[in-house]
């Protein structure tokens, strides 16, 4: 069946990996933008497979923080899921940039690479939470696979799923955050956060509620929160559309109505009924974010969703399939072990067995046992005795990191808020927790031991972190090297500075030469504003230089454009920046 | 939206928590009614701040505000783990106050820090509570409809 899965993946994979090779080569050219904001197909697909991830989280993590009994084998298909679905959302981004050798930027490094980085930009804030969850995901994962077989480590698994519990809710919310700080009238929404993590719940709810079914099996309890969540997404829809006006019909009809029909009872026990509402729900809410990343989708005055769109949506979907059975199938014998629970659940059964088991167990560390039950003295669960000193170090660690950021000469001249820093402040604070946590228990507890392979495997981890880490540093070269496509080598062409103006450089510097307000916010290091006095300063040679030989984030355009190519955009940019003085000065 | 009908806001809020987690509920009765009072909420922001709708971005999340109060208060007379999920709601509230405080400062707005503060201040307070008498469920209740209220 895994194998069978994998095929049907890898034919996806194979053409999707071609369109999305073009779409790199090309540039955003090539797939559905939305002519207003810029933001087009992958954006939409990395909100779709980021709110995908959540689900192992949610599931395994919050509800074994809740006290909320779920069998081990969902538990590790979701935790699969989410380390799946992370793996194709960290490729979307990257493709959007448009310019993915220079994807180094978005690393927190403020200004230590001699680049003034924009610490305002969302954009940071993404990818350190989406790193940070990443390396977390993994790690509770392997956790909860070693844990069946070495006991003493059921010990970090719940202190790791508080720890994961506010990460999970951060992300998406960071996520969210996206679109909430921008101008764009139909992104207002300061309920966004909600929204956001209520809709990737429901994704990711679906998504191990189609994989369950594949396992052939069916946990009831997921059935029932994925049909609350729609009736709290469809409530949500009804206050955006009082507020805007905008409305997502087919989303509505596919993640909205059709999920409804789980309260007929002969689809609800068909399998294939199943099947159809969490593909139903993943079709609906796929059309949601592309509604919502483009507020245009679907008018005529939009480009129409082309080859390249179809071919990235077969991408994720195949790569999905590939790396989730395939590491599935990989590691099944350590998922199926003697004590688990597997079979057709909803929670009942695996409630009463482990209450079984605990009326023999010796009073927990902190618990009293009263006449209505029992009660927990405050701050004396055994998972905070755990967690304590790790935490209290993830805190000091992100403090000292806030200050730093507070210290930092450039923003002596930035408007820094507390609320540009805030939202890097949790993850921080996760990372370094986890880490002393594990460290602890590896070198001080030595509450467990790695095999050979497992060694090996860490050190590769640990290397290519590293390695990355390294790259973010230091960077790419900002000179091409051999030339790509020469744009023209003819001169005289007067149109020809408009038009590579407006094909290369408004995007950053904007098609009237002031900043682009949204992609200020959005990327960074800042763009130099083009004023008269600047650029009169500057002089014509050392601006064709600039242009030619590249400078900062500024790419490089020699062998691409010619030396009269470049003193024409030069000589456009003074004839933007004249018609600007002119318009202040008019009365 | 006007003081006024931002203390009924409040006075809403706490009425429909009397409904949530009744003793032997379903989770598709408390789900229902989360989804109903998140609809009602709406509702009442729309109709009760018609005018000002367009223009105060602050009402933005005040349904979703209004939920987390609810929660809040229906949490106070849980029978299970209620310091826990008192503490959560109130989470949940800083969450929804924090967030959309920052979505609205990038557009310009000034952030509520005094409400949030409060919030985290109380929530922050609430882990530290022994057994929960009903004096102290009365006075959670006050104080979080103070912060409503004033802040």
């Amino acid at each position: 069946m895994y194998r069978f899965l994998m095929l049907v993946g890898l034919v996806l994979f194979l053409p999707g990996a071609c369109a999305l090779g073009y779409s790199v080569f090309q540039g955003p050219s090539s797939w559905m933008t939305d002519a207003r904001t810029f933001w087009g197909t992958p954006i939409s697909l990395f909100v779709f497979w980021i709110g995908l991830a959540h689900a192992g989280t949610l599931i395994s993590a919050i509800f074994l923080a809740l006290d909320i009994k779920l069998d081990r084998r969902t538990a590790l298909i979701a935790e699969l899921s989410t380390l799946a679905s992370l793996v194709i959302a960290a490729v979307f981004p990257l493709v959007h940039l448009g310019i993915v050798e220079n994807f180094y930027m978005v690393a927190p490094l403020l200004d230590v690479r001699g680049i003034f980085a924009n610490i305002r930009s969302p954009l940071v804030w993404d990818f350190c939470c989406i790193a940070v969850y990443a390396a977390l995901s993994l790690l509770f994962f392997a956790t909860h696979l070693k844990a069946r077989r070495n006991p003493t480590l059921e010990k970090y698994c719940k202190p790791m799923a508080w720890l994961l519990f506010p990460l999970v809710l951060w992300v998406h919310t960071v996520v969210s955050l996206d679109f909430a700080t921008t101008f764009v009238p139909e992104w207002r929404g300061a309920f966004f956060p909600v929204y956001f993590i209520t809709g990737a719940i429901f994704s990711g709810l679906a998504l191990v509620n189609l994989l369950l079914c594949a396992e052939g099996y069916r946990v009831r309890l997921l059935e029932r929160l994925q049909l609350i969540c729609s009736w709290i997404l469809c409530a949500i829809w009804a206050w955006e559309f009082m507020l805007k006006g905008s409305f997502c019909a087919s989303a509505f009809i596919f993640a909205g109505l059709l999920p409804q029909l789980r309260m007929v009872a002969f689809i609800r026990e068909s399998k294939w009924g199943r099947m159809a509402i969490s593909a139903s729900v993943l079709l609906g809410l796929f059309l949601e974010r592309q509604f919502l990343v483009s507020p245009e989708f679907g008018s005529p005055a939009m480009a129409s969703f082309g080859w390249v769109d179809w071919g990235m949506l077969a991408f994720s979907a195949g790569t999905f399939m590939l790396v989730f059975f395939g590491m599935l199938l990989l590691l099944k014998r350590f998922m199926e072990v003697d004590g688990s629970y597997f079979g057709e659940v909803d929670g009942r059964d695996i409630a009463e067995v482990e209450e079984a088991e605990h009326k023999d167990s010796p009073v927990r560390l902190g618990v009293e046992k009263t006449k209505k039950g029992f009660y927990v003295h405050p701050w004396s669960s055994e998972e905070y005795h755990v967690l304590r000193l790790p935490l209290l170090l993830g805190i000091a660690f992100a403090l000292l990191f806030s200050l730093w950021v507070w210290g930092r000469m450039p923003f002596e001249n930035v408007d820094l808020s507390l609320a540009n820093v805030i939202p890097l402040f949790y993850p921080v604070v996760a990372l370094v927790t986890a880490v002393a946590l594990y460290a602890r228990a590896y070198f001080v507890e030595k509450a467990f031991a790695l095999h050979r392979i497992e060694k090996i495997l860490a050190a590769s981890v640990l290397v290519l972190a590293g390695t990355c880490a390294g790259a973010f540093y230091a960077g790419g070269a900002s000179e091409r090297g051999a030339a790509r496509d020469v744009l023209s080598e003819n001169p005289e062409n007067r149109d020809l500075p408009v038009q590579t103006w407006n094909a290369r450089c408004a995007t950053c510097h904007g098609s009237d030469g002031k900043f682009n307000e949204k992609f200020v916010r959005e990327f960074y290091p800042v763009p130099q504003k083009l004023d008269l006095l600047r650029l009169d300063s500057l002089g014509e040679d050392s601006l064709v230089n600039v242009i030619l030989k590249g400078r900062v984030n500024m790419n490089a355009y020699e062998g691409r454009l010619t030396y009269s190519d470049a003193l024409g955009l030069v000589r456009y940019m003074r004839s933007l920046a004249e018609k600007e003085v002119a318009n202040d000065s008019a009365p | 939206m006007t003081p006024l009908l931002n203390a009924f806001a409040c006075l809403l809020a706490l009425a429909c928590a009397l409904f949530l987690w009744r003793k032997g509920s379903s989770p598709y009765r408390n789900g229902a009614l989360l989804a109903g009072f998140l609809l009602l909420f709406s509702v009442f922001t729309y109709f009760g701040a018609a005018e000002s709708l367009a223009t105060d971005p602050a009402l933005e999340h005040y349904p979703f505000r209004m939920l987390a109060l609810c929660l809040c208060l229906s949490t106070a007379s849980l029978p299970l783990y209620r310091r826990r999920y008192l503490v959560l709601a109130q989470v949940l509230w800083l969450w929804i106050e924090l967030f959309g405080g920052i979505a609205l400062y990038y557009r310009g707005f000034d952030v509520a820090w005094t409400r949030i503060a409060a919030v985290a201040g109380l929530a922050f307070g609430s882990t530290f509570l022994s057994r929960i008498s009903r004096e102290m469920e009365f006075c959670l209740m006050v104080l979080w409809l103070a912060v409503w209220v004033f802040f």
